[in-house]
């Protein structure tokens, strides 16, 4: 057999091998899921039966939505919104700052670590959590929950925005250390302004995510739809819970809307 | 803060009356014994246009960033329009070196009449500049500047928006708004096609003429160089080969620099030299 059919051989042997390679793995990944689901019940027929005419109960009782409640739960709604809003641009105050100290471009690798382990211990604490521990700080009501989405959006964000700053391109900050700039012209003509695009996109995102989780701050007693859904769900009031869910998607779904919106007349497009 | 600048000044006859760069065996590596320059000595007098040419890896974006005081060295000496360069410049010398890199350096979110202000940065170094205030007459120079540079029209437009003739010419003026002695610009037209770079290299030559400015820019293209240069030097493998007034530089002779193994083209310099 000539050398160059030998190599071809081999060439084929080999990637042969990374595709079964690649087959095993995969299996072995469903044999994973399934041996941890069947830890759990999940192949029990008798409990998959019964939970599943559990649900089809729990939906009939859920319609339909009893619309009288919407004057309540109106004011609960708006609640919402506020501490999303306030919550996201606190954080977001919060974050740029910290962002910019956790970037190795312009500070120091100490100071960055020190930074980096704050922001890392912040986002450990769900938002939930948040809620309880700011329920405890400052009192029942919509300050607790404004705080702890604040919270929540600077473990997110000053992680994601000191990314950005270590991403932006050298070049430009070594010309602007050539006309004289200091760290604060840095931050104001370069950091800024090259990932203002990824900035506010990343806050258009933590806005919608936070108007979500803002709706379950209520069950702790941190203001909000929350406190209503809790309620009703104690009550087992489920037509009452539907109208509170429906409210909530169209809050959800307006959102989105609004940030598609915000983002196709804002965002620069280089 | 105002006094470098008025010693400097001061000195102003000093300093013109010595060469623009005087570099003395300087010896350069990223990483140890992986030398990167061996050995450069280079004299540029004050007022001219200096290419550098040289294949690619030969030194050439290491030496110039090391003359813009971006890089700290380890050997040799490097003197900048009279002043010895160690560590970081000073920075009343520093303002009188305007360094373009290679992909320009500007902010591509800030309008062109904002990059061309931040070349005033090294004068008013203050907090009212960081928060986007900067003086009118800074602002008016700025405007002067771009409509010299044809670029009136386009003082609003994001940097983003701009062709790439365009943004060199904004790089041009915001190293201007510098007010430097010496411009250092690093391959800053290899992205334009040849009709487009003459242009800018057109503009170029007529502000070393204009202002008495010392201009030293890497370049590629031979026939830009034996064009618009007044003096070329050629860096291979991080020694200095040749160096001569540009038109000197003919085809073959180039050829024979690049394509040959030894350094026959030192003989060649010095015949020329005589």
């Amino acid at each position: 057999m000539s050398a160059k059919r030998l190599a071809v051989r081999g060439t084929w042997q080999s990637l042969e091998w990374r595709r079964w390679r690649e087959l095993w793995f995969s299996l072995g990944l469903v044999a994973l899921l399934a041996w941890l689901l069947n830890g759990m019940g999940f192949f029990e027929a008798g409990r998959l039966i019964q939970g599943t005419s559990n649900l089809a109960r729990f939906v009939q009782e859920m319609f339909p939505p009893d619309v009288r409640i919407l004057p309540t739960i109106a004011g609960a709604l708006l609640e919402t919104l506020q501490m999303a809003f306030a919550g996201t641009l606190l954080g977001f105050l919060l974050s740029f700052p910290l962002g910019v100290l956790g970037s190795r471009t312009l500070f120091p690798a100490g100071v960055v670590v020190i930074v980096r382990f704050l922001i890392a211990a912040i986002r450990t604490v769900p938002s939930l959590l948040w809620a309880v521990l700011m329920v405890i700080v400052v009192g029942l009501g919509p300050l607790a929950g404004t705080l702890a989405l604040a919270l929540y959006t600077v473990g997110y964000l000053a992680k994601l925005y000191a990314e950005l700053f270590e991403a932006i391109d050298p070049e430009i900050l070594e010309a602007m250390r050539g006309v004289g700039a200091r760290r604060r012209h840095l931050i104001r003509f370069v950091l800024w302004p090259e990932s203002a695009n990824a900035i506010l996109s990343q806050l258009l995102f933590m806005l919608e995510y936070n108007v979500r989780a803002s709706t379950v701050l209520g069950l702790v007693g941190a203001g909000g739809i929350g406190f209503y859904m809790q309620a009703y769900l104690g009550m087992m009031a489920y037509s009452r819970l539907t109208t509170v869910l429906l409210a909530v998607l169209l809050l959800v779904i307006s959102m989105d809307v609004l940030s598609a919106w915000l983002r196709r007349r804002y965002l620069l497009h280089p | 803060m105002t006094q470098p600048w008025i010693t400097l000044r001061s000195e102003e006859t000093l300093t013109l009356s010595a060469p623009a760069v005087v570099v003395k065996d300087l010896w350069f590596a990223y990483r140890e014994g992986e030398w990167i320059l061996r050995g450069v000595d280079l004299q540029i007098p004050a007022g001219g246009f200096w290419a550098i040419m040289g294949p690619s890896g030969a030194g050439k974006t290491t030496l110039m960033r090391i003359l813009a005081g971006l890089l700290p060295f380890s050997r040799g000496q490097v003197l900048l329009l009279g002043h010895p360069l160690r560590g970081k410049p000073e920075p009343a010398l520093r303002r009188l070196i305007g360094y373009i890199p290679q992909q320009l350096g500007l902010v591509r979110g800030l309008t062109a009449l904002e990059n061309v202000l931040l070349g005033s940065l090294a004068r008013h170094d203050g907090w009212r500049t960081a928060l986007g205030f900067f003086p009118r007459a800074e602002i008016e120079r700025a405007m002067a500047l771009l409509e010299m540079l044809d670029l009136a029209d386009r003082a609003h437009e994001k940097v983003f928006r701009l062709s790439g003739g365009e943004r060199q010419r904004v790089a041009i003026a915001r190293t201007l708004m510098q007010d430097p002695q010496l411009i250092l610009a690093d391959e800053f037209v290899s992205d334009l096609d040849l009709p487009r770079a003459a242009q800018v290299l057109a503009l170029v030559h007529r502000l070393v003429r204009e202002r008495g400015l010392t201009v030293i820019l890497n370049l590629h293209e031979l026939q830009l160089v034996q064009e618009f240069a007044d003096h070329v030097v050629i860096l291979k493998e991080g020694r200095m080969v040749f160096e001569s007034p540009a038109p000197d530089l003919t085809w073959p002779l180039f050829r024979e620099i690049m394509e040959g193994e030894h350094e026959i083209s030192s003989e060649i310099t010095q015949e020329l030299r005589r």
